[in-house]
Formats: structure tokens, sequence, C-alpha cells
């Protein structure tokens, strides 16, 4: 399928060349060590490349023959314990400049120990392919290889097959890799950096004549409609109900093959990436203060979290101190915005379990529509915000904002309880949740499940009390957890985590400061208007900024906030220029989802859809 | 001028019958639209008309004016037959229903009973010839669940009516109106009605019971490929049973016709009717707003282990009751 349209080159962004020398650079390696780099370092010995600290995080790289055997030691040793396996990534470093026998592909990996509080990030080269570089005819058996790590962490099977699937590694020994995000006939593999952005310039011509029609749509791929497949492991001999794309209680354009006998769900296969948008592969094109707004996009249900994710990322890689105003405000923005997900959750979820005529559905989005009404206060926009920026937030909070807030605050308890008596104690509500969608801790755990998915199986783990970021650590709050593993579990568990944000939200009120509420840090935060009639500095910081952006220093970095879904993670590599080399968000929804199939065999048709609200998931965010 | 009395007659009413209950049902529309919206803190129609009064009309013209759509993959003759197979049973059980007086809607057959049996057993056909001819796996899930449950419901509902039947000591509905009951006995039978009313909550396939057609799982069921006036028809079906199961519960348990000066005066007789239907009516709408659906094996479950042993039990007691009492 010919694809042959060169990579648009647009003339007003910044052109690699007029970087200044030594850009690009791979990111440089750890320094120092740790407890747990020594003591890998004394189980691996010469196996283990460079081990240490790196932009705060422990960073191990790895020989690939060794990267299963160091998984499963990173699992089962005593001292270690990392549990649980959260993202899986990858890097084509072909722009970078690399020595002679650097791999091209590198393959990373974030472990996470909850018990002992420990983040790893593994980093091996994958082995190279038969032929240096794929070509246009593209053959499987080019591809980079690497250990598939589901035997030791199951979680890792979607995470591997993204992958796969956007940068072309094969794992070996994954039992069923498959494209999951794009189209299965789709000839490339799009982060690969060979692949180019697409987007085709629309001719500005006046005459239908102009020969620059000619060429429109060259890229649009041609529309094969394929027979559909059945899904590997099923049987014909079942019934198989195709639920999705269009389906009205999977939240979105969500596909599932279900196999069904009787009304007995025997497995089921999610085909996902109807809504894949790209946002890696756009981001390595955007400068990273023009990202921001498409965090928005992802998970459109939580954008305030989403903004405060990837700012967190970038300004921990550039050093960036917040103002403590600032700070603040950014709580309560992701506060109101994990209550307004959690009370759309609320709504849906009712709505999915018990039919259109259930009134909570209407309730629920009225209290959701005072914090949107509080958020278009601040920013204009209700739902795509983009209202936390690097270096602070966008503008600073109106004068009626905590007045409206704390009447908002004294309200929302007392809806809380209306919810709650509606449905906590209700038979039918507890005959539908309790039981269903059970997923054990070790399970979870091991499918690298997080937020209340986690919390739900009676993990004590919260990012914001256990990793403290944005000031976290000031406010008093508790985590919920459950221990039943079910759907009413994860109910009560997110029910209660209205009420904390609450508690939070009302501390956050009552301590907010005066003073900036964006960094004065001028090579990053622009200067305000008034400044640039009377500065000369300013307005160049403001055309530096405006037209090149702000560069980070070559590196990597992972940092996961505690979105309202699970933990939102964003891991930005850095090559020391003003757009992000590679950026990769580990969205929570899409390994939650993960269970799905797990969490649903045996159980009723109604169930699955049960099972779905109580995941949590949100589309934009799982095909990112 | 015979034939006047045996065809024509029963004609023009059930004409006029069935002129009143396709109103009664658009604006019953209407109704649960505004009260759900109610419940639901919205305003629900308020464009056609005054009030949206003129939304069912609006629908309706809606309804008319759509393009038939036939999927290739349907069973064509037994497609176009099931809506029609679903509607008919909801408008010929008023045929018994006593008005006002002395005066069914129809006919006073003397076995009013069994003929609300067997015509709620014919209902369910519609439904299920429809799951059948779509050839969809939704609509055949639906319809196996349809057909499930109704059989299920059909049996409780049956033992109830046996008892009221045991009470009354007549099949006919006509004379159970007119007799008097004593205090007892009405106790006896309103103690049951929350029972029954479940029933009937199944047989209408009415939320929470509305599992042939949960639309979060199944689409919309049994209708999922059904469009425009075959569409119509089914929500025709559905809401007219509304109605009707209404009449039945009110002609059972709540006097029917009966009201002050209804002996007098017959036409207070079907004014009163009308204001218990639309009472029960609102209690069809008050369960949708306010419970949820359970899943379909604890609603077999429910059938088949709670309602089937208490029918048993209370046809058994009020047997005992009606030959120690009366």
């Amino acid at each position: 399928m010919p694809l042959d349209v060169a990579p648009i080159s647009r003339s007003y962004e910044t052109q690699r060349t007029l970087n200044p020398p030594g850009i690009p650079a791979a990111a440089p390696l750890p320094t120092g060590e740790t407890d747990d780099t020594r003591r890998i370092r004394e189980r691996f010995g010469d196996d283990i490349g460079a081990a240490g600290l790196h932009n705060g995080n422990q960073v191990v790289y790895v020989k690939p023959a060794q990267l299963k055997a160091l998984a499963a030691f990173l699992r089962a040793d005593p001292q270690l314990q990392y549990e649980t396996l959260i993202d899986v990534t990858s890097v084509d470093r072909s722009h970078l400049p690399l020595n002679g026998d650097d791999a091209r592909f590198q393959a990373i990996y974030q472990f996470r120990s909850y018990t002992r509080n420990q983040h790893l990030t593994l980093v091996t080269n994958c082995e190279a392919a038969a032929s240096p570089a794929p070509s246009a005819d593209h053959n499987e058996t080019l591809l980079p290889h690497i250990d598939s790590l589901t035997g030791v962490f199951r979680g890792a099977d979607w995470p591997e097959r993204e992958v796969y699937d956007l940068m072309g590694i094969q794992f070996d020994g994954h039992p069923d890799l498959r494209r999951i995000l794009m189209p299965k006939n789709w000839p490339y593999h799009p982060l690969q950096k060979q692949t180019p952005l697409g987007g085709e310039e629309v001719p500005f011509t006046l005459t239908w004549d102009d020969p620059e029609f000619e060429t429109l749509g060259a890229q649009i791929l041609p529309a094969e409609s394929a027979a559909p497949d059945l899904p590997p492991g099923m049987s014909r001999e079942n019934m198989i109900i195709n639920m999705g794309p269009h389906h009205p209680s999977t939240h979105g354009v969500l596909r599932l093959v279900v196999e069904l006998d009787g009304e007995r769900v025997v497995s089921i296969d999610p085909d996902l990436g109807f809504l894949h948008s790209g946002f890696e592969k756009t981001a390595e094109h955007k400068r990273y203060k023009d990202f921001v707004y498409y965090t928005d996009r992802m998970d459109y249900l939580s954008a305030m979290a989403n903004n405060l994710g990837y700012c967190l990322t970038v300004e921990h890689m550039l050093g960036l101190e917040i103002p403590e105003r600032a700070q603040v405000i950014r709580v309560i923005m992701v506060e109101m915005q994990r209550i307004a997900s959690h009370l759309f959750w609320l709504a849906t979820h009712v709505l999915d379990v018990s039919g259109t005529g259930m009134s909570l559905l209407m309730y629920a989005t009225r209290e959701r529509e005072r914090i949107l009404d509080l958020f278009e206060m601040v920013c204009g926009a209700r739902l795509t915000v983009s209202y936390i920026r690097i270096g602070g937030v966008w503008q600073d909070l109106p004068k009626a904002f905590i007045t409206e807030l704390k009447d908002f605050i004294r309200v929302m308890p007392q809806k809380i309880r209306e919810y709650e008596a509606m449905l906590t104690d209700a038979p039918l509500w507890q005959e539908r949740l309790a039981g269903v969608g059970y997923i054990s801790r070790e399970d979870g755990l091991a499918m690298g499940l997080t937020g209340p998915m986690l919390r739900g199986s009676g993990v004590d783990w919260d990012l914001r009390r256990d990793r403290p970021y944005s000031g976290y650590e000031g406010y008093e709050f508790e985590v919920p957890t459950s221990d039943r593993g079910d759907c009413y579990g994860r109910y009560r568990v997110r029910m209660e985590e209205m009420r904390q944000s609450i508690r939070i939200l009302q501390q956050a009120v009552d301590t907010l400061p005066s003073g900036l509420y964006k960094s004065n840090n001028r090579k990053v935060s622009a200067p305000p208007r008034a400044e640039l009639d009377v500065s000369m500095e300013a307005l160049i910081h403001h055309f530096k900024l405006m037209t090149e952006g702000f560069h980070v220093s070559p590196g990597f970095f992972y940092h996961g906030i505690e979105g309202s879904k699970g933990e939102l993670g964003f891991f930005v590599y850095s090559d020391g220029s003003a757009k992000p080399y590679r950026l990769h968000v580990h969205g929570p929804s899409f390994n939650n989802l993960y269970a799905i199939d797990h969490i649903s065999r045996g159980e009723m048709l109604s169930d699955v859809v049960t099972n779905i609200g109580s995941i949590d998931i949100v589309l934009g965010e799982v095909d990112r | 001028m015979d034939w006047l009395q045996v065809l024509v007659f029963p004609t023009i009413r059930a004409l006029i019958l069935i002129f009143v209950l396709l109103t009664g049902f658009a604006y019953l529309t209407w109704y649960e639209r505004k009260l759900l919206a109610r419940f639901q803190i919205r305003y629900g129609p308020n464009r056609a008309g005054k009030y949206g009064l003129l939304q069912p009309a609006a629908d309706a013209v809606k309804a008319f004016f759509k393009e038939e759509i036939i999927p290739n993959h349907v069973d064509k003759p037994v497609y176009l037959l099931a809506p029609a197979l679903a509607l008919a049973p909801a408008l010929i059980i008023w045929a018994v229903i006593p008005i006002a007086k002395g005066i069914p809607a129809i006919a006073d057959v003397n076995i009013g009973f069994l003929w609300i049996l067997a015509v709620a057993g014919i209902e369910s056909y519609g439904v299920i010839l429809a799951g059948w001819s779509s050839n969809n796996n939704y609509s055949l899930l639906g319809a196996l669940r349809s057909a499930a449950q109704m059989v299920s419901y059909e049996l409780p509902l049956g033992l109830f009516l046996v008892s009221i039947l045991i009470l009354a000591g007549s099949f006919s509905l006509v004379e159970l109106v007119e007799s008097t009951r004593l205090w007892w006995e009405w106790i006896w039978l309103w103690l049951a009605f929350p029972f029954f009313f479940i029933c009937i909550l199944a047989e209408t396939n009415r939320s929470p019971f509305d599992l042939p057609e949960t639309e979060n799982e199944l689409v919309a069921g049994f209708q999922t490929e059904y469009g425009g006036m075959k569409f119509a028809l089914f929500f025709m079906a559905e809401y007219i049973n509304m109605i009707t199961t209404s009449a039945i519960m009110a002609t059972l348990f709540f006097g029917g016709w009966k009201g002050p000066f209804a002996e007098e005066i017959i036409w207070l007789g079907p004014i009163y009717l009308v204001i218990k239907v639309v009472l029960l009516l609102f209690l069809f709408i008050w369960v949708r707003a306010s419970i949820g659906r359970p899943r379909y094996d604890q609603l077999m479950k429910f059938c088949w282990q709670f309602m089937l042993p208490l029918g048993l039990v209370y046809m058994s007691i009020s047997a005992v009751l009606a030959v120690f009492l009366k």
C-alpha cells in the first residue's frame, strides 16, 4: 500500500539544524547508586550496564538477555518486592547521535513496589533486527526483538502489544502479539522516526482547477473492508456478540467481542483504537508548552489532572520551582476535577446498571455542572480547560471564585449523602454489584491496575499520600480502601474518595496563600503583557518563548500522579531541544481495561456492562 | 335486526375503544415524559404546544413519515407480523373490562378471568417472534429473556388471579365489580396488590423488569432491528399494555368504575375508571424513576423462589377464607 508522502516541513517550526551545537543528545547515563541498584548489581554483575539515579528516579540499564530474569528477580526478591509493572514504553533513537554499537530501539519499563514505596525504571536495548532500518516494503521478521515480560507480570500484555503496534518491537514469547491501537492492515509502526507525521497542507486556492487538488487526500488509506476474524481462543460453537463500537454502554467507541455460552461470558476480546489520535506522535512535533492543550483531549473527563500530570513531568525535568499559590490552586482544580469525574462515573454507572429511568444520572450531573461552572469561571472552558500550564496556572483565580467554591464545599457532602441514601443500602443495587467483577489483590497487582481498581482490592496506595507532589503532603486526608475486590467495593471506595476530596478542598481554600500564580522564571513562563511595554528583556523573553519555546536538558523522566481513574503517568524523553523527543502517556484506563476479560469470565452479559462501568474508562485515554 | 346487535354495535364500540386507547397511549407518553422529567429535575417536552401537549402529535407525524427500513437478513413475513401481534392482545383484553354499571367495554363474557389469562399468554409471542425473525444476536437474547420472563411471571400472576376468583366466586369481571365485598376481603386483596403489581411490571416488560430491551447491554433487545412505524407499534403495545393492566388492576383491586354516585349517574363510571387508571400509571412511572433494574437471573430467581411460593400460599389461604367466612 503506497504511503509515499514526504513529511511536511513547516518553515515556522524549529528546525533541527537551528539548534545549538550539542543538540540533539541522547539521555545521559544514571549516576550514583541506591540500595536497590546495589542489590541488583550484586546479583547480576556485568549484565547490568549503568545503574543509579537519573532525574531523581532509580534507573537500571540491563542487557536484553537478562531482562526477564531481572524482572522476575525484582518481583520475587524479598529485599526488592517490585510487585507491579506500571508501564512499558520504548524509544526510537535513530535521530540521536549514537555510538556505533548502540541499539536503535530501547524498551523502558517502570516498576513499582507498593510495600516499600519505591519506583524503578528499567532500560533495555532491543536486539537489532536483521536489517537495520525497516524498509518501505515492511516485513515482520525484520523487527527488533526482546523478551516478553508477560510470563512474569500478566499486565505486560497490553502495554507490550501497544509498543509492538506503535514502535514495531517484537516481544518474544508474548502469547498474543497483535496490533492493538492501529488498524490491523496498517503498514507501518507510527512511532518509528521515519514514519511521517502525516497531515497534508490543504491547498488554498479559489478555483477547483488548481492542480494542487490532484494530490489532496493522498495520505488517506484505502478503506479496505476486511472480514472480521475471530479473536484467538474463541470458538464459533458459542454465540459471538459484537458489543460496540456503537453501543449504548461501552462508554465511547470501545468494541468488545464477547463469547457467550447462553448468557454466561466465556471470554472477551476488547478491540481498541477507534479513538486513536496519535497524541504521542503529535507530541514529538510540538513544543513543550504547546502540548498542554493536547492533554485535555485524552481523559476529557479529568482534563485538569492531565494538565497537571504533564506539567509536573516537564517542570521536574526543568527543575522549576512552582510558587506556593499556584500549587494550592492546582490542588483545588485537580480535586474538583476528581469529584467531577467521579460524579460522572457514578451517573453513568447507575445508568448502565439500572436503566435510563433511574434519576440519579441527572442528580449527579447537576452537581458536576456546578464544578464545570467553576472551571468556566477560572478559564472560560468547561471540559477542555488547559488551565494548568508549565510554570503555574494560566491566570489568577477570579474574585468570586472562592465564595462560589465555599458554597459548593458546603453543599456537596449533603448531596453525596443523598446519592448514598439511594444506592448504598438499596438491595437491588447491592445485588447487582456485590460479588460481580471480583479481582483479587494478587491479580490486581500482577495486571498493573491502579487507582480505585487497586484500592478496591485492598491495596492501600495513593500517590498523593505516598509519593506526594504539588504539596499534597501538607493536606490531611484518608485513603479509602476496600477488601471486597468487587464492583461494590470499588463503588464504596469512589464514594469515599469524593468525601476526602472535599476535605482537601476545604483545607486548600482555608490555606490559599497570596502570591504568584505562575513562576516568574522568564525562561519558561511568559512575562505579563504590561511588562512588554517597559522592558526590552521581557520582550525578548516573550519572543523567544512564543517562537522557539524553552529547551529541556537531555534525559528522560517518568512521573505519575493520582488521577481520578488511577495512576496517570507521563514519560518524557528529551534530546535537549524545545520539543519532546518522545512522549508517552500511561493512561490508567488502558491498563485497568485489561482486567475486563479476567473479571467478566463466567458472569452474565449484564455484568459485563457493570464491569465496564466499574472500571471507569474514558476511551480518549485508552486509545490516546 | 339481529346482525345490528351482533356485528355493527360491537364494531362501533370497538372502534371508539381503539380510538380512546390510541389517544390514551399518545398522552401516556407525554404523561410519562413529563413525570420522568420532573423526577429528574428536567422540564420534559415543552416546545410543541402549551406544556408540550402537542408533542404526541408531532411524534406520530414523525413515526409515520420515517423511511421504512427492512434489513436484508430478516425473516420478512414474521418480521412484519410481529409488531401487529404485539399490539393486538393489548387491545383485545379491554373487551371484558367493565367501564360503567353493567356495561363492559365490548362484551360481558362469563369467562372474563380466563380471557385475561389467555390473551396475556399471547402477548409474549409478538416479542419472541420479533426477536427471532430479526436474525440478530441482541434481538434473540432479548426475545429469549422475554419468553422466559413472561412465562415465569404468568404463574404467580395466574395464582393471584385465581385467588381473587375464589373470593369473588364468578368468572365475570362485570359481576366482580358489582358484587359487594366484605371489609376483610378488601384488606386481604390489598395485601396482595404490591405483589400483583410486581407481576404486572414483569408481564408488561416495564422498568425495572424491562430486561427484554435493556438498552445498556442488548442495545434495544428484541426491537433492535425495528424502526419507524414498526417500532412505534411496539411502543404502542407497551404503553397500551400499561393502560390495560392498570385498568385490570383498578377493576380487580379498587372497584373499577365504582365511586360516589357512579351507580346512579352512569357516565361517572368511566370517569372514575380513568382517574384510577391514571393514578396507577403514575405508580408505573414512579417505579421507573426510582428503582434500578435487577439482573436477568436475579429476576427469575425472585419469581421462582419468592413470588411463586407466595402466590401458592396466598391462594390456599384465600380458599380457606372463602370456605369459612363467606
